[in-house]
């Protein structure tokens, strides 16, 4: 009798133990998963860093609970080679199920509360209608103080280049510079097929929908150059479409714009251009027909698109 | 009908349909729905070797970050045909075969509904998978834009002409969506109208359920693509402005089509895996089924819940914000009935009388890769969060682990545990082990790699990448290679097996069903008389009988 | 030995084999769906064409939400220089189909009470009506100012009426296969099911008819 309790007791603090190291291991994978994102260059990368660690620990806890669990029933719980009995008929529990239906429910709804609230305060996306359902949507006016914006940088994007005007200063860039600090308005276009806008170090992308003028907005906290890669799929050269954006002192920033002003327009460097060019030269490619890419932009500022970025 | 009673009358003239020595019968347009399911089954795995090497040059591309191994366009062909060939040749076919083999033995039944409209289904499946084949070889190749053929890049055609890599693309497609909507009238007429008297829904087995959850879900969702497939051929081949930019239309529109199909499409695809788990965890736990009505109704909840997620797909897309909040609420919320599914089995296997034979340890493998890829899953969900993971190769970790890690462990699991009931022959345990241990190391060292390279920013589709992916790359590449050698042992253990393997007997794995109470390989038309069935599926450890009918089989 | 023991086990678990147990079995039967008959069979095939109709009712649903999602958003949705379709001979045309559909009620009702003249004339009426129908859309296709890749309109009216008049024909071609068969000796004697199933089939166009009229036609 005594040892019976005594044994069941037992059982229920061996259980306990294990929870609370699945719990522990979970929050240090939780930690860990800072790592594996790159440097946090924009403020939306902390929301969305922070959103990250919650479903990892969460889904380490789950995942070790339930894979714990089933490897120890392979280990210990096999059947010896020549019994041939069955095991319990147990068809169910129906507060098991409750429990096991109504937890789950409940941590769902709670990461898609934290994810609503993390895209809540992103507010990364403006206006995203087709061209003419855009002035059913549009604000009458700004409510919040800062009633003077800049115009939004321009984003060009095409098979396979990109280019980044800024309409205030007309300086034309292969490479994006952005104010670290401030509010980066871009405002997102295509001029053939789908592109994506994609800063992994800002966490942020948007899909381009030629025809569509997006409205999207981010803010860079880090110096820096970032790798800007295009995200969705845009044909032959579509890995090789990529670009730097940096982010600088609002000082360094102002007098890059003065120096990329004075500049007069040069083609830029354009490596499916290039590529392009090289593999018609050549009498043994072994290529299908392409759609041909772009001429290289003209530009005030040309990067070179072999320059470092972190 | 006359047909058949003369060939009832007859059992003995009938050859069995999956003895080794009538081989020829495959090759026919037979109507014998055993002979059908082991025609997709042979038929979808010749493909999956296809495109599973075409994944392979595409990993031995990826091994350095320059685009060095093939030409740019034959990369984009390659993963534009590998994504298509695995998913419109390989898993639908595979569990078509599955299904048509297995539903009429498990509910009673003699054939399924339509035989002939049975046939005409499978013998679509080698003429688009052909199509698919041949626009490797005409000018300008097989179709680059992906496996989703977004417009405007799918409306391109830089050769000009009117056959091309696209068109043939979306002729194969919609072949393949005829094929898919005939099985699916069949399937599911005969899993409403000709179950055994006495089998009630909640007598059938799961696998059943999955099915025809499965199927359900080809009938509303499929004919959405097809909707979108016709437009994108007239804006390719006539010049109608539907998803063309340039002339007023809209490509996002084309992503809705798409996906509203697309993303269901995925619970066709795993919906009848969770049915194999379903009936491999009891039999080799000898434990019932934990909570088998839950279960059971789960999969149609799935169902319901699956055609309104679609735009998760999207979230980076040309979509407003308060459509990419009102999904991922409605996304998450899939995860319920699925982790209840995933806690049963558990529960199934917990406490149980193990065997670790090649079907369990399959079965259990495929289970711990989806609870990983549910928990990819559950983030991928979350808005916020997708954005920055959208597109690269997290997203490609994830549906592999789904559609490798699951699914075609789930494959394997299911064709080791129903090999002798198909064949009469026992498949080699130590073949299908070593096949297991490799299967299982190399879709972990493929697949893992692509989550850390993705969290890091790497694109998916990129022919080239930045240096500092190569590390998972070279990972992932020597995992995709392990896995190309891992079919070895299973091709030598299946032909050798059916050639030559040991006698099976009718139940080697004492598992209830009715498909186990027929003789293996099950006769033509498969039930002398069709049994009553009195109990539940899964009885372990008690001592109800599952079917009332007091004469033996022989 | 394992043999046995594995024989033993089925004994047990698979196959009750006392006949006593089996009258209790009979009442719990909870559906009986065996012995497919040609009756069954003909239900069967009923029961498939009803899933494939609400199937192939998703691909006009798909048409219907892209022409509606297009309308919204388009800044010029008729072509330049058009203003709007004719409503009269469409309205036309729209009654004769809508009335078809009891038309082709009665000549089932006639071939259930077994009175084949009865059917046959009522039956090629319905056919008359559909091919008038399907003539007035020709007519009317011929004299329209746009085509088909004029604008998200021109495709999408041209796709619409295409792919509806297109079940159309289908429908008149499959009344006209069972007009044929109903001079076969005996043919409709038991069931009926090519009959039934063509019927609904009309019906269905019928109905998706009135939506697309209604969305094309009415709604400015």
């Amino acid at each position: 009798m005594f040892y019976q309790r005594w044994f069941k007791q037992r059982w229920i603090l061996v259980v306990i133990g294990l929870a609370i190291a699945d719990t522990v291991l979970s929050i240090w994978i939780g930690q860990q998963s800072y790592r594996w994102v790159p440097p946090q260059a924009s403020a939306e990368s902390i929301l969305v860093d922070d959103l990250f660690c919650l479903m990892t620990t969460v889904g380490s806890l789950i995942f070790f609970g339930v894979v714990g669990t089933l490897v120890y029933s392979m280990i210990f719980q096999r059947s010896p080679k020549y019994d041939t009995s069955d095991g319990p008929p147990i068809e169910g529990n129906l507060k098991l199920e409750v429990i096991w239906t109504v937890i789950p429910s409940i941590v769902i709804v709670g990461i898609a509360f934290a994810s609503y609230q993390t895209y809540d305060r992103m507010e990364i996306l403006g206006d995203i209608g087709p061209k003419s359902l855009g002035m059913a949507t549009a604000n009458a006016a700004p409510m919040t103080a800062e009633v003077v914006k800049t115009d939004p940088i321009e984003v060009r994007a095409r098979q396979w280049a990109w280019e980044f005007y800024y309409p205030e200063q007309a300086v034309s860039s292969t490479e994006l510079h952005l104010p670290v600090n401030q509010r980066a308005n871009l405002k997102l276009t295509s001029e053939d097929v789908l592109h994506g806008f994609f800063v992994p170090a800002f966490r942020i992308k948007q899909d381009i929908i030629p025809g569509r003028e997006i409205d999207f907005e981010f803010t860079p906290i880090r110096e820096g150059r970032y790798r800007v890669r295009d995200s969705d799929y845009s044909g032959t050269y579509f890995a090789a479409n990529q670009s730097t954006v940096v982010v600088e002192s609002a000082a360094a920033y102002q007098d890059w714009l003065a120096m990329a002003a004075a500049q007069s327009p040069t083609p830029a460097q354009n490596r499916a251009y290039r590529e392009f060019q090289r593999s018609r030269e050549n009498p043994n490619s072994q290529g299908w027909a392409t759609v041909e890419p772009a001429a290289p932009p003209v530009v005030n500022y040309a990067s070179s698109d072999e320059e470092s970025y972190e | 009908m006359s047909n058949a009673s003369l060939e009832a009358l007859q059992p003995s003239l009938q050859p069995q349909p999956g003895a080794p020595d009538n081989w020829k019968r495959f090759f026919t347009f037979s109507t014998d729905h055993k002979v059908i399911g082991i025609q997709y089954i042979v038929t979808a795995f010749v493909f999956f070797l296809f495109a599973g090497l075409l994944a392979m040059v595409m990993r031995g591309e990826l091994l350095t970050p320059e685009a060095d191994l093939v030409d740019r366009t034959v990369y984009n062909g390659l993963f534009t045909m590998h994504g298509t060939l695995m998913l419109f040749m390989w898993t639908f076919p595979m569990l078509n075969g599955l299904a048509n083999y297995l539903v009429p033995l498990m509910i009673g039944a003699r054939d399924m509904a339509f035989p002939r409209l049975n046939a005409a289904a499978f013998w679509l499946v080698p003429v688009f998978g052909v199509i698919l084949t041949a626009s490797f070889f005409i000018p300008g190749g097989p179709s680059q834009s992906g496996w989703w053929a977004y417009p405007p890049v799918s409306l391109q055609n830089p050769t000009g002409n009117l056959i091309n890599g696209q068109s043939m693309w979306i002729l194969a497609v919609a072949l393949s969506g005829i094929s898919s909507i005939m099985g699916a009238v069949n399937i599911v007429t005969t899993i409403f109208r000709m179950r055994a008297p006495g089998m009630g829904w909640f007598k059938m087995p799961v696998f059943c359920w999955t099915v025809l959850a499965a199927q359900l879900i080809q009938l509303f969702g499929l004919p959405a693509l097809t909707a979108g497939a016709v437009m994108l051929l007239f804006d390719l081949t006539v010049g109608t402005s539907f998803f063309n930019p340039e002339l007023g239309g809209d490509p996002v529109l084309y992503q809705h089509f798409f996906w509203f199909y697309s993303h269901p499409a995925v619970y066709v695809i795993i919906l009848p895996i969770f049915g194999v788990f379903s009936e491999i965890f009891p039999v080799y736990s000898r434990k019932p089924l934990f909570g088998y009505p839950v279960v059971a109704v789960s999969s149609l909840v799935i169902t319901g819940l699956s055609g309104i997620v679609w735009v998760h797909h999207m979230f980076a897309s040309g979509t407003p914000g308060w459509m990419r909040m009102l999904f991922m609420f409605s996304t998450m919320t899939i995860s319920v009935p699925t982790g209840i599914k995933v806690f049963a089995w558990v529960a199934t296997v917990w406490g149980g009388k193990i065997r670790l034979n090649t079907p369990m340890l399959f079965a259990l493998g495929g289970l711990i890769m989806w609870v990983f890829a549910g928990i990819t899953g559950i983030m991928l969900a979350s808005a916020p969060f997708d954005i920055h993971v959208n597109n690269t190769y997290f997203v490609v970790g994830h549906f592999h682990y789904v559609i490798y890690g699951a699914v075609v462990m789930g494959f394997y699991a299911a064709i080791y545990h129903w090999f002798p009931k198909m064949t009469g022959r026992m498949y080699y345990e130590g073949l299908g082990k070593l096949h297991f241990v490799l299967t299982f190391i190399g879709a972990n060292l493929n697949f893992f790699p692509m989550h850390p390279a993705g969290l890091m920013g790497m694109p998916r589709r990129v022919a080239s990448y930045d240096p500092e992916f190569a590390f998972w790359n070279v990972l992932a590449s020597l995992g995709g290679f392990l896995l190309g050698v891992s079919t070895l042992p299973f091709l030598l253990n299946m032909l050798s097996s059916w050639a030559r393997g040991p006698e099976a007997g009718d139940n080697p794995w004492r598992a209830i069903g009715l498909e186990w109470m027929v003789s293996s390989p099950p006769p033509h038309e498969n039930f002398d008389e069709i049994p009553v069935v009195v109990s539940r599926p899964y009885g372990y450890g008690s001592d109800e009988p599952l079917v009332a009918n007091a004469s033996e089989k022989e | 030995m394992a043999m046995a023991a594995t024989n033993r086990w089925l004994q047990t678990h698979l196959r009750r084999s006392d006949p006593v147990s089996t009258t209790n079995v009979d009442q719990s039967l909870e559906v009986a769906t065996v012995h497919a008959g040609e009756h069954e069979e003909e239900d069967n095939r009923m029961f498939g064409f009803i899933v494939f109709l609400l199937s192939e009712s998703v691909i006009f649903l798909s048409f219907f939400v892209g022409y509606i999602v297009y309308k919204l958003s388009s800044a010029e949705w008729y072509p330049a220089g058009f203003e709007g379709l004719e409503v009269r001979e469409p309205l036309i045309n729209t009654i004769v189909l809508v009335s078809s559909s009891f038309v082709i009620y009665f000549a089932e009702r006639f071939l259930h009470k077994e009175n084949l003249w009865g059917f046959r004339i009522f039956w090629l009426l319905t056919m008359a009506m559909g091919s008038f129908f399907l003539f007035g859309q020709a007519v009317e296709w011929l004299h329209l100012p746009f085509g088909f890749k004029d604008g998200l309109f021109g495709g999408t009216f041209y796709l619409l009426t295409g792919f509806h008049g297109l079940h159309v024909l289908t429908g008149v071609l499959l009344q006209g296969v069972m007009l044929g068969r109903s001079f076969i000796p005996n043919n409709y004697a038991g069931g009926e099911y090519g009959v039934n199933a063509t019927s609904i089939f009309w019906h269905f166009v019928d109905v998706i008819w009135i939506i697309l009229f209604i969305l094309i036609y009415v709604w400015r």
